[in-house]
């Protein structure tokens, strides 16, 4: 299967070839990526490849060229992704235990924390990492902050990671409700009461969020639902455009690097 | 790539084009505009299908009133004028402890008009600033809420603290076989006047009865 | 920004750019290291703190003192600081709404395109101090006790009376030391150093306006009373 493949020619694709595949000019090219893939991939990799095109895009995405000085804090957006992956992976387990029901979610948490094998373990990743990835959300937010970066022509991505935050609070909120402790209900009792002081929207959005006047029969499935479906594909989906901007824009130089203009560059815009 | 960037946002000297992307000979504007406004209409009837009924879906709940529900809390003779006791009602049947709640319940003193001639104040123990337990101090006499420092006097007016309202109450009657029964919740004013139930942290009265709208979940007040 | 300024940014950025290293695996490598030392941390704190259940949800309650998790103290305590009640839908809604849209437009309204922090004096100081006010809130929600205990150190023989006053909700209007709610009634942290105890006394069983009336309470629990408000001078 794999040998008649090894140079397949698609129309346009000859004019690129020329330009050689050297890491920082041609891995952003999707063609040169793929030729240069090609040239030594057979077997499954190639197939794959042929279809897809997916090694011009990793290799341009993975070899894309870091500016110069990044340090240890460029680190903590990459980490809150590890963190929510690590919630995300948590969540899904403890999904196969829970029940989302006013009489039986006490009981079905005491159970996985108590009689299940590493229950308690596993919740306790899952509650902490809650806080871990909050901790490195609002640290992430402060660099980005500090060092400039959600300037041209990153704003949009700035935008992109407040609403993050937003869901990522929202998460947490939703989450406390869970457990139903008594610290999960009254703090959910006080939320929702927070949402129902909104004008006009208010009272509304808080019935809808309890699923009638009072903490009641189903406001834990739909608090289950948000937390588990909901907010989780929204923040996937965001995390996705989150990065596909950082990938296309570039990761920002650490600010005072700025004060080694590039003397030709200063020439090219500035009038004399 | 920041080359692509360059080609992108340089200055707009280039804008005026002749003819949109894509135009071919003997294209006209109507037919496109027919195929435009024809995908985007058939793509939104086919997402409103699926968004609109399971949207009405989840607010059903906005607009299902709650039953009344009338409890016996225990015969006339447990409650006295000076003090309150506290009675365990539901508040939301079928969930168990989960739907439970206290009420403080005393005889209404005589010489008080805004008591109503049922003979019995049952104030709700949901703090009328965000909704936190408050609790009866005896020695006091007062209504304390334990998160953000809501106080309440004997009558559940507000003397202390961010509470927007008095303490809610319930309905009370007396039955036919000598006990109290304890019904749905209701608001007051500041003057201690019934209004139809509302959340915590919602004012009463004039322009607030706009800002806080009336909602189809809760009775209408009594 | 002006158009020169984002050409001038682009092109220092393409010189900043060229100079570095692919980000496999060079900038990957810090990525798992921290990646690494996440999951450390998670794993350490779920063995060390663990997950143990509280009480199960008594909506009957009335002695629970509910508190949110730590992250959304500094709301928290907004809401007991901002205490005129007219101003509570501003506590709840407004202020983090307007911190939210602020946040949100951030790139819209600094137009500045200078990015070294040294060289933005009003964006690094309204972060730090933004920083200061929600750790110094975060830290007052932390620390914020229950209106029915008092956090205070006082000789064994004041024990009962500070019980008692505890128990009264006397902190529900005064404040003793570092606990209790500033108003409406004055401040109780030096009152036994401008009262004497009989005087005490006196306004505990005839009160001031708005106060309620201690006549009471037992007399022993009384005499503690005012025997531990009047030990109080401050110190």
């Amino acid at each position: 299967m794999p040998n008649p493949l090894k140079r397949p020619s698609r129309p346009g694709e000859r004019s690129a070839n020329g330009a050689g595949a050297n890491g920082s000019n041609g891995a952003s090219r999707g063609a040169q990526g793929v030729e240069a893939a090609k040239e030594g991939g057979g077997g499954l990799v190639g197939w794959v490849d042929e279809r897809s095109g997916a090694t011009g895009f990793l290799t341009g995405m993975m070899f894309r060229k870091v500016p110069k000085g990044t340090n240890w804090f460029y680190t903590l957006g990459s980490a809150t992704l590890f963190a929510f992956t690590a919630q995300a992976i948590t969540g899904v387990f403890l999904a196969m235990y829970y029940t989302p029901s006013p009489t039986e979610a006490y009981e079905s948490i005491t159970h996985l924390t108590n009689d299940v094998w590493m229950g308690e373990f596993v919740r306790g990743m899952h509650k902490w990492g809650a806080t871990v990835m909050i901790c490195l959300i609002f640290l992430h937010m402060g660099r980005t902050f500090f060092f400039g970066a959600y300037k041209y022509p990153r704003e949009l991505n700035w935008v992109i990671g407040v609403v993050l935050l937003i869901l990522t609070l929202v998460m947490g909120l939703t989450g406390y409700l869970l457990p139903f402790d008594q610290r999960s209900y009254w703090a959910t009792v006080v939320a929702n009461n927070i949402t129902a002081t909104g004008p006009v929207v208010g009272p509304y959005l808080a019935d809808f969020l309890r699923a009638g006047p009072e903490v009641g029969a189903t406001t834990i499935q739909r608090f289950y639902a948000i937390h588990m479906l909901l907010v989780p594909g929204l923040i996937a989906a965001l995390i996705g455009a989150h990065m596909y901007l950082v990938v296309k824009l570039g990761t920002t130089a650490p600010p005072w690097l700025k004060a080694e203009r590039p003397k030709n560059a200063r020439k090219k815009t500035e009038v004399g | 790539m920041p080359d692509d960037g360059n080609s992108k946002q340089g200055p707009p000297e280039k804008l005026p084009k002749p003819d949109p992307a894509g135009y071919f000979e003997g294209e006209t504007m109507t037919r496109r505009g027919v195929f435009s406004a024809g995908a985007m209409a058939l793509g939104g009837a086919a997402g409103a299908v699926v968004l609109l009924p399971t949207i009405g879906f989840a607010l059903a709940p906005l607009f299902e009133e709650e039953g009344d529900t009338w409890q016996k809390v225990g015969p006339v003779e447990n409650f006295s004028e000076d003090t309150y006791t506290a009675v365990v009602i539901t508040a939301v049947p079928g969930i168990g402890e989960a739907g439970k709640t206290t009420a403080y319940v005393r005889r209404s003193r005589g010489d008080d008009q805004s008591e109503g001639e049922d003979g019995f104040v049952a104030i709700s123990t949901r703090c009328a600033h965000l909704g936190c337990p408050v609790r009866y101090v005896q020695a006091a006499g007062n209504f304390i809420c334990p998160c953000h420092g809501g106080v309440y006097d004997f009558d559940g007016k507000v003397i202390g603290g961010p509470p927007v309202r008095p303490l809610d109450r319930f309905q009370t009657r007396p039955s036919d076989d000598g006990q109290v029964e304890v019904g749905p919740r209701f608001s007051v004013t500041s003057q201690l006047d019934p209004v139809r139930t509302r959340d915590p942290g919602e004012f009463t009265g004039g322009v607030w009865d706009y800002v806080y709208p009336p909602r189809p979940s809760v009775p209408p007040a009594p | 920004m002006k158009q020169s300024d984002k050409e001038q940014y682009l092109i220092e950025y393409e010189v900043l750019k060229k100079k570095g290293k692919p980000f496999f695996p060079y900038a990957v490598a810090k990525d798992s290291a921290m990646a690494l030392v996440v999951v450390l941390v998670i794993v350490v704190m779920s063995l060390v703190l663990g997950a143990e259940q509280g009480p199960k949800v008594d909506p009957t309650t009335t002695t629970y003192v509910p508190r949110p998790e730590w992250y959304f103290f500094f709301l928290f305590e907004l809401l007991r600081v901002i205490k005129p009640p007219e101003l509570v839908p501003l506590a709840t809604i407004g202020i983090p709404t307007i911190c939210m849209v602020l946040l949100l437009l951030l790139p819209f309204y600094d137009r500045n395109p200078e990015r070294r922090p040294q060289r933005r004096p009003i964006a690094t100081t309204a972060g730090i101090l933004t920083i200061i006010a929600m750790a110094y809130l975060t830290f007052l929600g932390a620390a914020a006790g229950t209106p029915t205990e008092i956090d205070l150190e006082v000789a064994a023989e004041y024990e009962p009376g500070k019980q008692v006053a505890a128990q009264s909700g006397c902190l529900a209007c005064h404040k003793i030391g570092e606990n209790g709610n500033d108003g409406p009634g004055p401040e109780l942290t030096e009152i036994g150093a401008r009262l004497p105890r009989e005087a005490i006394a006196r306004s505990l069983r005839n009160p001031p306006q708005g106060m309620p009336n201690f006549s009471g309470l037992p007399a022993e629990k009384f005499d503690d009373l005012t025997l531990f408000l009047a030990s109080l001078d401050g110190e």
